[in-house]
């Protein structure tokens, strides 16, 4: 049976047509909010003269009625314009999530790629060798990836390969051994849990009945964890990639301050302090369409790994 | 006389857990003729299924062989490695197991479970195994079996299933076939139908089959010889006639006794009174003593499986443990506690 007929359009449409109702209810939240908070956008620290103020606010469309302002926002997002940014005169949102999303996203993929390509063989190597040295050798090490908060790996990192030892540059991307401390600090937890994970769901799997029909057909012991163990044992594995995909690649704020990166999640948090609202808007909106992308991925990497799985009929 | 295809002497097998050691299988001895229906019977938690799987040493974790030998064809299977024993597995001995549902993985196509077991033990090209995938999927009757070849398990029912399982199973022409409970999860019309082929495939093909059941229905439609088990025991060995005309254990009588007609599928094994024992810590005795109605002091000592070969069908005759059959007990100590 193939894939298409188990994902009619029908549902496609269906699930699209939900993310947008999702996306409009997160637009319209965060606007609500940002005009709800006490305070305009320009009332900072020093007070602004009253006409530059109104010039202001003329300027952003503030003087005229919130619903006006809504749908002018709306009609902006629906064609991917995010807005001007209130804080930086000529710089728009989007271009800002660009350029923060070039820097997070090559330290983002190289985490993904490390949580994928390190913690699930981790994961496999100890289910391997259950109760063995490899065994507790990993679960040691991924015990201390997530109780350890990242940081504090960061940090520490920071200080013994770059300050003392001078390995790695103390930030910066400049050279490509920038790139091995923040990844590290990064993917850190998420590896662990993988790894975790990876274990515990392939012991459950090599439980199953038809592990032992394998066994039953003279199948050697390699190519029965992995030809029937591993596939059916990366289902739950993919349902948090999708979120630790949508995590990584959004960036974070302590990882990017510590190194200096000036990524996506450095740009949230400035705009925050900033009270830059078109910024904040503009971000979170882009971060749940993206969560809410990666969701979609897993639901059709889903469809590949397990062919019981049918999204047309809902009985 | 020709020599068994299988010869299995006192085999004893425990598993090892957090709650103590159960000692599932105590010293279990079967002869097995080529193209004979041996049925394994006894109420669940006996021991039938670790006997069976211990030939292969297909055991879950904990589960270790601690004696005996398993002579197949002049080998001790017992003393295989892995990788030797995986060469035995799916080639010479087939298994069926009980549960159809679970048995066969859910994320690869039926025809795939069937080619892999053929390109495992035989030099075939992927396109032969498909096309004697397809045969067999014929023989066991698969209807549409061009086609069906390609779906999922969990597009066929438990029945049809079960089918795919016999195809693996058969795949290399195997001597032996040991099906745990073949039909148990199954309706009786499907049970019948299941039955049916395994006999007639056993016509066709020649090969032995180890039938484990717990329904002395299914012994009587389909074994030619039968063992009951009880606390990991052989309690009575008999020709399937036999057993049914003149049962010796009491508990073979106790189970014939409630059920009113045997010859029909469905005489499940619960009515005689009382509880199997707790294999954590047998009876030193008669494993049934607890619950015999027979029972004497004498049965606190074990008894063994009494009973004269039978030189006219050079086969193993009707025999069976308890003290009630041995000639030479003396009648004073058959008094009853
Ligand atoms: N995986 C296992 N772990 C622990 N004990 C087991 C396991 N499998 C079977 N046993 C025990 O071994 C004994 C025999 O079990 P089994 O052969 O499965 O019985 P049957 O097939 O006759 O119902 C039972 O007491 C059962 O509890
Ligand atoms: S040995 Fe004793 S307890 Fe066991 S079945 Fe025979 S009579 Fe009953
Ligand atoms: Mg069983």
């Amino acid at each position: 049976m193939n894939s298409a007929s188990r994902m009619p359009l029908a549902w496609l449409a269906q699930r699209v047509l939900m993310m947008l109702v999702t996306l409009l209810a997160v637009i319209t939240l965060t606007f609500a909010l940002m005009h709800a908070v006490p305070g305009g956008p320009f009332v900072s620290e020093k007070m602004l003269a009253p006409e530059i103020e109104a010039a202001l606010n003329a300027k952003f469309g503030l003087d005229q009625p919130v619903w006006r302002q809504y749908l002018s926002y709306l009609w902006g997002v629906v064609q991917f314009d995010l807005g001007p940014s209130f804080k930086y005169p000529g710089v728009s949102v989007n271009s800002m999530i660009a350029e923060g999303l070039a820097v997070t996203a090559q330290t983002g993929l190289l985490a993904i790629i490390c949580v994928v390509a390190l913690g699930v063989p981790m994961g496999i190597v100890a289910a391997l060798n259950r109760g063995r040295w490899p065994d507790t050798l990993a679960m040691f090490v991924a015990s201390l990836g997530i109780a350890v908060p990242s940081y504090v790996i960061a940090t520490v990192s920071l200080y013994v390969f770059a300050l003392r030892l001078g390995w790695t540059p103390a930030f910066g991307l400049d050279d490509w051994r920038g790139y091995i401390l923040p990844v590290f600090a990064l993917s850190g937890f998420w590896m662990s849990f993988v790894a975790r994970l990876t274990r515990s769901s392939l012991l459950e799997t090599m439980g199953q009945d038809y592990i032992m029909t394998a066994r039953a057909k003279g199948l050697p012991a390699h190519t029965v964890m992995l030809r029937h163990g591993l596939r059916n044992s990366m289902i739950p594995v993919v349902t948090v990639l999708g979120p630790v995909v949508a995590n990584l690649l959004t960036g974070s704020f302590v990882i990017e301050q510590i190194f200096a990166l000036p990524g996506i999640g450095r740009h949230f948090v400035l705009s925050i302090t900033n009270r830059d609202y078109t910024a904040i808007m503009g971000i979170t909106i882009f971060y749940a369409a993206f969560l809410m992308l990666m969701i979609l991925i897993v639901d059709l990497l889903y469809l590949w790994l397990d062919p019981r799985i049918s999204y047309g009929d809902r009985k | 006389m020709t020599a068994p295809l299988l010869s299995l002497r006192d085999l004893r097998t425990e598993y090892r857990t957090d709650r103590g050691t159960v000692q599932a299988v105590r010293g279990v001895d079967l002869t097995l003729y080529r193209g004979e229906i041996l049925g394994l019977v006894g109420e669940s938690g006996s021991g039938k299924s670790v006997t069976c799987m211990s030939i292969l040493k297909l055991l879950k974790r904990g589960g270790h062989i601690t004696s005996g030998s398993a002579d197949y064809d002049g080998t001790d299977l017992l003393r295989l490695s892995e990788g030797q024993l995986s060469r035995v597995r799916g080639d010479k001995i087939g298994v069926v197991f009980q549960d159809p549902m679970s048995a066969l993985n859910p994320t690869m196509t039926v025809g795939r479970q069937v080619e892999e077991v053929l390109l495992q033990h035989r030099k075939i090209s992927k396109k032969d195994a498909r096309a004697r995938a397809i045969e067999l999927f014929k023989l066991v009757r698969i209807p549409s079996a061009e086609t069906r070849i390609d779906n999922y398990p969990h597009e066929f029912s438990g029945g049809m299933r079960q089918r795919v399982m016999i195809a693996i199973a058969l795949a290399c022409d195997p001597d032996l076939l040991i099906a745990d409970e073949p039909t148990t999860a199954l309706d009786v019309t499907i049970q019948r139908q299941i039955l049916a082929l395994l006999k007639e495939l056993r016509d066709r093909l020649g090969m032995a089959i180890i039938l484990v059941t717990h329904d002395l229905g299914v012994i009587a439609e389909t074994a030619d010889r039968v063992m009951v088990l009880y606390g990991g025991q052989i309690m009575e060995e008999a020709r399937v006639a036999d057993l049914f005309e003149a049962p010796q254990h009491p508990y073979t009588r106790g189970l014939l006794a409630a059920i009113p007609d045997p010859r029909q599928s469905g005489g499940a094994l619960t009515p005689v009174p009382g509880s199997p024992p707790d294999m954590r810590n047998p009876p030193s005795g008669c494993p049934f003593a607890p619950r015999c109605p027979k029972a004497m002091a004498i049965c606190l000592t074990p008894p063994d499986l009494y009973g004269a070969g039978d030189a006219l069908h050079l086969r193993p005759a009707q025999r069976t443990r308890c003290w009630l059959a041995d000639p030479a007990v003396p009648a004073e100590l058959m008094e009853a506690t």
